[in-house]
Order: structure tokens, then sequence, then C-alpha cells
């Protein structure tokens, strides 16, 4: 689904991702983790499409597709979608407005039929039952006076209601409390099946005890130093990332 | 430009009333204020630009334009011409003027309570003065603008609501101020007045419009009293010919514990300015004034707001918002005084303004000035683009760029629509706003193409 190869992109002339390799196939959670500036968020942004990254070398498929050569908006009309570490207050857009606006601008995109403001409400009310959210957040402009809380949850509300091929998680989990947590598990968790993907991007191991990752690769200095599976993520939890520091400083040498 | 126009054009023909009112005996203390208004227009001149209040709002135009006197005669309107311009499902009680004229056969106002009075000026002037004497002029005369003295050295017609004690009105009463293009270009100046007396409560809604896209001048006036108690919500829309010039002069005063919540809107005219003052004349008052400004090609709106607190524990909340695109420019002076008795004042003043285009301009200057030391005053400008991580955000969940730009435009706009009452007016002015927004992505892309 996702195939990312030697992957090199700089950030104001500086170089965060530093030749990444990484292959996601349908139906696969893949945990990235890594300390703070290992160049997590920047894969994440990357891969959205968001300005200011200036991709210097390598490449990244999606569905075969070259994934860098397309507008942020199309990448969200081939089922890309990530949630952001910081959510955008949206001072004056209504939250239901704007689900509406997203939902339909992928429909329209991929040459399938609107939904009206009828079947629409059904569908919205349907995957608030799923995770649990109260409907008072669809009164609300989108992220306004939302606490850190309620904003993930808002981002995991839209994942669910886009139902994304690809789903890139960006430290969804941080500053969340157990319940919040849950939700956010929950909403990952709701959404896996055969042919979707998802990719956590976290610093702790925590939200892994609610979403059970295939696959779990530690990030350091813009590459990925260590793969494996969900045990490496307890390791790190225990071991701290100065372990994996060391080892990747020592195979760079 | 040797020979400058504004050294030869002067204001004599806007001191020219209606030849049919300029005979007809009027009462005295409204002759005096008349020469009064006219001494003053003639001593004072055209303001140029040196003048403060006119520093960024060149009047070169407006003073070089040929404006027609009134005719009444060439007034032939029924109420299917006016169908067209009135607001979907707004359930309201009714008074329409046609280029400053009341016009009764298009008013609705059966139903209304006891104790309301409304009506043509024109007509209370000939059979009831005693009424408006010590009304008529007590806020826009001493001190007021120059516009004003014209307004009132030529006024002929307008609208008059006066509400008696705890007279309370559920539906809210609109006035359309309707304007329609002739031979000539026209030149109106109305003058309305409002009373509500002590505990009277009140919705009022304004609109400002035309048919066609006529070049004209409104010149209004409108001077509001709100006794002791009064609460009066006043919503004003202005969206006049994109070829028309607009003034209005908003005077308030408010009694001790008054609630004035007002939202002025200038969304049309080529030209426009607006003056809203506001003095406190009892203690525990309050006034919520907000407004939302558009200007976009060959359009200047400029907003001036002159906030006065003389007595104490007054509270005025100011927040304007302006979106300016492709070669729009607009004004903002907001100037909010407390005098040194004016103690535990609360006044806040905001103006956010939105530059779409490189071409856009905007000068904003607020003013706080404070001479009481207890007091609660803030103020806070912004001038900005929209923000290109909102703009991210929104397409990366799949909404197109132009489409993108477009909601946060409105996002902006709504935080201000949404405070009008009722609904249907709410809907009508979002429509009004959301298509004037219509061309901004394709100005912006435009831009970025050259």
């Amino acid at each position: 689904m996702l195939s990312v190869k030697g992957l090199k992109a700089s950030v104001e002339g500086r170089e965060i991702l530093q030749g990444l390799d990484l292959e996601i196939r349908p139906g696969e959670v893949h945990a990235i983790m890594g300390p703070n500036g290992s160049g997590k968020s920047t894969l994440a942004h990357v891969l959205a499409g968001r300005e200011g990254y200036e991709v210097t070398g390598g490449q990244a498929l999606f569905d075969g597709n070259d994934l860098l050569q397309l507008e942020p908006e199309e990448r969200a009309h081939r089922g890309l979608f990530l949630a952001f570490q910081y959510p955008m207050e949206l001072p004056g857009v209504n939250n239901t407005y704007f689900l509406k606006a997203a939902l339909n601008a992928g429909r329209k995109a991929r040459a399938e039929p609107e939904l009206d403001a009828v079947s629409f409400m059904r569908l919205m009310r349907e995957k608030l039952k799923v995770l649990h959210l109260d409907d008072s957040l669809l009164k609300r402009a989108v992220n306004v006076g939302f606490s850190g809380g309620e904003k993930k949850r808002n981002e995991i509300f839209q994942m669910a209601l886009l139902e994304p091929k690809l789903a890139i998680l960006d430290e969804t989990d941080s500053g969340l409390d157990i319940d919040a947590l849950r939700i956010v598990a929950d909403g990952v968790n709701a959404l896996r099946s055969p042919d979707r993907s998802v990719v956590l991007v976290t610093h702790y191991q925590r939200l892994l005890d609610y979403v059970e990752p295939d696959h779990v690769h530690v990030l350091a200095n813009g590459r990925i130093v260590r793969s494996g599976g969900k045990d490496l993520a307890l390791e790190l939890e225990k071991k701290g990332y100065g372990w994996i520091e060391g080892k990747g400083a020592k195979v760079a040498a | 430009m040797i020979n400058s126009p504004a050294t030869s054009v002067t204001w004599e023909h806007w001191l020219d009333g209606d030849p049919d009112t300029a005979s007809g005996g009027e009462p005295p203390w409204l002759e005096t204020q008349r020469r009064d208004a006219i001494v003053r227009v003639r001593r004072q001149g055209i303001p140029t630009s040196r003048e403060e209040g006119w520093r960024y709002t060149s009047l070169k135009a407006l003073a070089g334009q040929r404006f027609a006197r009134r005719d009444r005669t060439a007034i032939g309107v029924s109420s299917r011409d006016i169908e067209p311009v009135l607001v979907p499902g707004l359930d309201a009680h009714r008074v329409v003027l046609v280029n400053g004229i009341f016009m009764p056969s298009l008013s609705v106002l059966d139903g209304l309570p006891d104790g309301v009075r409304v009506g043509s000026l024109r007509e209370m002037l000939d059979s009831t003065p005693d009424i408006l004497a010590g009304r008529l002029n007590r806020l826009a005369g001493a001190g007021g603008r120059l516009f004003s003295a014209l307004n009132t050295a030529a006024m002929d017609d307008g609208f008059v609501l006066m509400l008696d004690r705890a007279v309370e009105v559920a539906c809210p009463i609109e006035i359309v101020h309707l304007a329609l293009g002739g031979d000539e270009p026209r030149l109106a100046q109305p003058r309305h007045l409002v009373v509500l007396e002590d505990g009277a409560r009140a919705t009022l809604i304004e609109r400002y419009l035309s048919i066609g896209e006529p070049l004209y001048c409104t010149n209004s006036v409108l001077e509001l009293t709100l006794e002791r108690n009064a609460v009066l919500e006043h919503h004003r829309v202005q969206t006049e010919s994109p070829n028309a010039f607009h003034l209005t002069g908003l005077y308030l005063s408010q009694a001790q514990s008054s609630h004035y919540v007002g939202h002025t809107l200038g969304l049309g005219a080529a030209w426009s300015r607006t003056d809203l003052m506001v003095r406190f004349a009892g203690q525990h008052a309050e006034c919520d004034l907000k407004g939302l400004y558009l200007a976009g090609d060959r359009q200047l709106v400029d907003f001036h707001l002159d906030v006065d607190h003389q007595v104490p524990r007054c509270a005025s909340r100011e927040a304007f918002k302006g979106i300016v695109y492709g070669k729009g420019r607009a004004v903002f002076d907001g100037r909010i005084h407390v005098a040194r008795d004016a103690q535990q004042t609360d006044a806040q003043l905001s103006n956010k303004n939105l530059l779409l285009s490189r071409a856009a301009e905007v000068d904003t200057k607020p003013q706080l000035e404070i001479f009481a030391d207890d007091v609660k005053c803030s103020h806070g400008t912004t001038v900005g683009e929209i923000d290109p991580q909102a703009i991210f955000y929104l397409r990366s969940r799949g909404i197109p760029e132009a489409k993108a730009r477009r909601m946060l435009c409105l996002g902006f706009a709504h935080e201000i629509i949404d405070g009008l009452r009722p609904k249907p007016l709410r809907e009508y002015v979002a429509k009004e706003v959301s298509r004037r927004l219509d061309d901004v992505a394709l100005s912006h892309e435009a831009e970025r193409r050259n």
C-alpha cells in the first residue's frame, strides 16, 4: 500500500529525513517510535503533503502512484489521512459543515455520489456511537475552545468518518488521559480491516497496549534504525531510546 | 491636476432642501438648527486629508460628483417591485423608504402594540412637531460630524420610532432604505429618530440597498436614545449599489442600565463611510457593538467609532472585522474615551482584518484615551492573511484549496454574522457575504499567476 524508499527531506535547509525506507502492506498496523527530533513528525507531514518540507531524494508510492507529486487534497481523496499532533482551530467554521465538506469532497473526487444532509447526519450519529462521543462536538466551531483531549477525539472522529485506506496518527496519544486514549484506540481498532493500514507515530509505548501493532520501527536521525514486532516497543520502554541511538550511531560509524 | 476640482467644488448643492418644504413653515427651532448647520458647513468647507478623520479616505470623488435634487414625483414603486429585495422568511413590522422618502403604501405596520409610534419624520414635522422638539438634532447637533450638519440643513424625511415606557415589541421592526436610480445621480439625506423610553424593548433591523446598480449618494443620520433600562437590538446591513456613495452617522445615547446590542455590516457601495458615536449618559449601561466590512475591487469602506465613557460603571465591547480583497481598501478608526470620572469602566475594542491579496489595503487605528485610574480597558488589532496551516488542515481532509480559503474567510465573517437575529436575517446576510466572497479565491489565484 505504501512503499517508501530512500526518502530524504529537509526543512529550512536542514536535512531531517536521511534515506528512510518503509513498507506497509494492506491490513497492517505499524508503530513508528523514536526520540524527539528523530524525524517522526516530519515523515508524517511529508507524506500528507505539508508545504515547507523539501523532498531531496527517494520516493513514496501509495498504491503504486507517486504520492509526493500529489496535492494534499488529492492524497486525501485517494485515502490518506493524517491525524494532527496539534489540530488547527478554525474559528467560525462549524464542525458539521466541515465534516460534510470533507466527506463529500472525497466522494466527488472519486466519482461517488455526494451524501445529502439526512444521510450524512445518519452516518455521523452512527460513527459517534461507535466512538462513544457526545454530539455537542458537532455544533461547535472546529476545535475552537476544545480541550487537548477533545481535539484529538475530533481527529479520530474525522478519521472514522472519512474511512481512509491509510491513516497516519501523529502523536495522537500524547497528552491524553486514559479515557481519551481508549477512544483513540477504539477509533483505530474500528478502522482495522484487511484492506486498511495504520501508522502510529508515537513517543510512548502506552497506546500500543490498546492497539496491537504488527510492526514496530525505531526512527533515529532521520532513518529507521531498527524494526521488529510488538516486543520491540516493550524493550524500548524498558531500556529507553539511548540504547537504540547508541546502536544507530555505531551502525552509522 | 493643477486645477484641482477640490478647490472649486463646494457642498452648496447638498444644502438645498426639497423646494416644496423649504417654503412650508417649519417650526422655528428647526429653522434655527438648519441655519446653524448651513453656517457651519460653509465655514468648515470640505474636509481635506489633513484632518485626522479623513486622513485615509479621500472625499475627492464625492465632492466632484453632481447630484440632482430630490423629486417626490419620480417615485412610483409598488409592493411588487420591492418583493425581490425582502429577506425571505423574515417576520417583521416593516417601514419602507424610497430614496429617503417614507412610503406609507409600502410599509406594513399593523399589529404594533399600543405605545409604539412609527412614522414619517416629514409627516410628524408637519402635524405634531412638538413631539420632535428637543429630540431632533439633540445628539447630532453640536459636536456632530460635518455630514450630519449637511443632513440637518437639507433633511426632508426619514423614519421616527418611539416606544413608550415599558413597551415591548416582540416582532422585529425592519426599516428598508431602498435606493432607485433615475435620470441623474440622486442625493438622499434621510434623517431618523429612535427613542426607547424607560424599560422599553425592541429589535430594529435597518437595511440599506438598491434595485439595480445605480449611482447615487445616501447621507443618513440616525439619532438613537435609550432611556433607563431600555434594551435595543439593532442590526444594520448595508448592501448598497456597487456604484453608490453611502454615508451614515449613528448617534447613540444610553441612560442608566440600558443595553444596546448592535451589528453594523458594510458590504456594498463603492465608497462608504460609517460613523458610530456612543455616549453613556447614566451608570451601568452596556453597549455591545460589532461589525463586519468587506471591500473588494473599486471599493472603499471606512468605519469610524467614537465611544465616550463620561460616567462610571458602564461597559462597552466593540468587535469589528474586515475582509479586504482584490484592490479593496478599508479604514477603521476606533476611539474609546474614558473621562476622569468614569471609574470602573469596562471597555474592550478589537479590530481584526483579513487581507486576501497583495493589492488590498487596510488602515486601522485603535485609540484608547483613558483619564480614569480604576478601569478595565483593552484594545487589539490584527491585520493578516489566511493562516496557511489552517488551509493545509482543510486540504489534508480533502477540501480543495480554493474552497478551503472560502471556508476560512466565511468562518472569519461568521463570528460576527452569528450574532444576527432573527435567523432569517442571519441566513440572508450569510448568503450576501458568501456571494461577495465568491471572487475571493479567484482574485487570489489570478494574482499568484501574475
